[in-house]
């Protein structure tokens, strides 16, 4: 009852997203609705969308159907650069440029806060200076991003979209490369800035572990539709029975 | 307790860390003005003739009919500027389509811009189509543009950037064999204008048409200026930009006009200039450690400039193409060596 109290941030009506082969799997049109100080696990099995969900939710893709609200707004009509000061969607596969520093990488986060020349102001560059230490990554603040290991990418990736403080962030996969600590220590932290800052989180994860723990609540999406559960429910409703169901002949 | 520890001590590293930056780009920056100033300067007072610096500036302030006076004023004077702006403008052609196709190995040459001013100029002069400068430069921007889209076209088929440097490199093929029947079917007289053209050389550039060379570079730089925040967040793709909020389409747009514009315009009134474009990004970078556009931009131009003006110093009878090769395949090679161009 009280998550229904809490504003929403992220909102879809009658939604039905894909993209390519994607297009077909996903079916029946859902509604969702992310409140702040919450973390939603998104699962399901690879290729069945989930990619495509949080580039629609992102803007990066049209909706097939359904409409996606940010703030109660159709995102559609929000400006570029305010949309992109208030939702992030963060990937790990991204290429990085050989050359670029942390510093200089979590600096971009500052971009849609910037002027026509691109400048940071002291503010911006206290921001960034705070999102590395949140993320732990300001001792290598200097050295080029391309020469880390991929779990120190994964949460310098994390500390730009910190930087640009966002009221949704949007993971895909962030403790792909993570090892088993780290994924713990990660999302403990998605929670405490959940509810630290009033974010709405959305994670795409394989781990259904960490999705029972530390998520407040799990989306799924299997056999073309989606579904929702709190978290701590969803085994009992039979949200992740899909997980043991591979049959390998 | 221990947040603000990890707070305080990463700000103090970086008040260090950015007053270390800040000189070095300050010294990187006064020191290359200071060298173009030299030059500028020795661009003046050598040549075929040598004239005294004391002549160069009574010439400047108060020009007469004297020898000295009208060497510098319809030779040197232009040369001067042509290089100034030739330098800038490729370099900086180069380092936005570098950004931009994600590659350190893109540059006006290898994606076949400046071949398309080439085919531009040739068209022009050997067959007949348009007249006079404004003509041949208006026929080379053409051109390059042509080019531009067709590689552009290839980059909205294909994702791979390595697949763009070879529909650029292709095309320039292409064209180089239109250059050639063109030539098959030219009167010696145009020809050797033409081939006079594809040597490359600041000499050419006359006082009284130089402005619609420095108008169309400023308009170059501005379309490639407006565009820096797209810049800084292309190096990490279309998608990130996307999601900093940029209006990626038309900020590419924007720079790729620019940086034909730029290119198209010092091939027309220069020739063909080699390696500027794609070894003098790299050299910024060197200097200036950092891939920020808002100081590699204006570092890459005064890089440019420089090497420009040095390499104008050498004698009429030394090809510049040559002078540049000895200079930018050192660098290129050195940006292969060190493994960055597989990283890209």
């Amino acid at each position: 009852m009280n998550e229904m109290n809490k504003t929403a941030l992220l909102e879809c009506n009658d939604l039905l997203v894909g993209y390519g082969s994607a297009l077909e799997t996903m079916k029946i049109p859902f509604d969702f609705s992310l409140s702040s100080g919450t973390v939603v696990a998104l699962m399901g099995e690879n290729g069945c969308g989930k990619s495509s969900l949080l580039k629609t939710f992102a803007g990066l893709l049209s909706p097939v159907a359904g409409k996606v609200l940010l703030n109660g707004k159709p995102l559609v009509q929000w400006a570029p650069r305010e949309r992109a000061q208030s939702i992030s969607l963060v990937r790990m596969s991204s290429a990085v440029p050989p050359r670029m520093s942390v510093r200089e990488f979590v600096r971009l986060g500052r971009s849609p806060y910037s002027g026509i020349f691109d400048s940071r102001t002291a503010e911006d560059n206290r921001i960034v200076e705070e999102s590395m230490a949140l993320l732990d990554v300001a001792v290598f603040a200097e050295r080029p991003i391309a020469e880390l290991s991929d779990g120190e990418r994964s949460r310098v990736f994390l500390a730009e979209a910190v930087a640009q403080q966002v009221k949704v962030l949007l993971l895909d996969e962030p403790n792909a490369f993570l090892d088993i600590p780290r994924s713990h220590a990660l999302f403990r932290l998605l929670k405490k800035i959940a509810v630290d800052r009033g974010m709405g989180i959305i994670v795409s994860t394989h781990s259904v572990e960490y999705a029972e723990r530390y998520c407040d609540r799990i989306m799924v999406v299997n056999g073309g539709s989606v579904h929702v559960a709190v978290a701590s429910e969803a085994r009992k409703n039979g949200l992740l029975d899909w997980t043991e169901a591979f049959d390998a002949e | 307790m221990s947040l603000l520890k990890k707070i305080i001590l990463p700000l103090n590293l970086m008040l260090i860390v950015l007053e270390v930056r800040l000189r070095r780009l300050l010294i990187g920056f006064v020191a290359l003005v200071v060298l173009i100033f030299l030059l500028c300067v020795a661009t003046l007072c050598f040549g075929a003739v040598n004239i005294p610096f004391s002549s160069v500036v009574q010439a400047l302030f108060s020009p007469g009919a004297d020898v000295s006076s009208n060497i510098l004023w319809n030779l040197r004077i232009p040369k001067m500027i042509a290089a100034v702006l030739a330098g800038a403008s490729l370099s900086v052609s180069g380092l936005a389509l570098q950004t931009v196709f994600r590659n350190p190995l893109a540059g006006p040459f290898v994606l076949g811009i400046s071949s398309g001013a080439s085919l531009g100029v040739a068209l022009a002069l050997l067959a007949g189509i348009g007249f006079g400068s404004v003509g041949v430069l208006g026929s080379a921007a053409l051109g390059a543009l042509l080019v531009t889209s067709i590689v552009m076209f290839a980059a909205s088929r294909f994702a791979q950037t390595g697949v763009l440097l070879i529909v650029g490199l292709l095309t320039g093929y292409f064209i180089e064999s239109i250059v050639s029947i063109l030539i098959a079917g030219s009167s010696s007289e145009s020809l050797r204008v033409y081939v006079a053209w594809g040597m490359g050389s600041f000499g050419r550039v006359t006082l009284g048409d130089i402005w619609i060379f420095a108008v169309s570079v400023a308009v170059g730089l501005a379309l490639i200026g407006v565009s820096l925040r797209y810049l800084n967040a292309a190096l990490l793709g279309d998608d990130f930009a996307h999601g900093l909020g940029l209006n990626v389409k038309r900020s590419k747009i924007c720079v790729l006009l620019g940086a034909s514009l730029l290119a198209g315009t010092t091939t027309a009134f220069c020739g063909p200039v080699a390696f500027i474009g794609i070894a003098v990004p790299h050299l910024a970078y060197l200097l200036f450690k950092t891939t920020n556009h808002r100081v590699l931009l204006p570092g890459a131009a005064l890089c440019g400039t420089s090497l420009a003006l040095l390499a104008g110093l050498f004698p009429a009878s030394v090809p510049l193409n040559a002078v540049l090769s000895l200079v930018g395949v050192p660098v290129i090679m050195w940006v292969l060596v060190r493994g960055s161009g597989s990283r890209m």
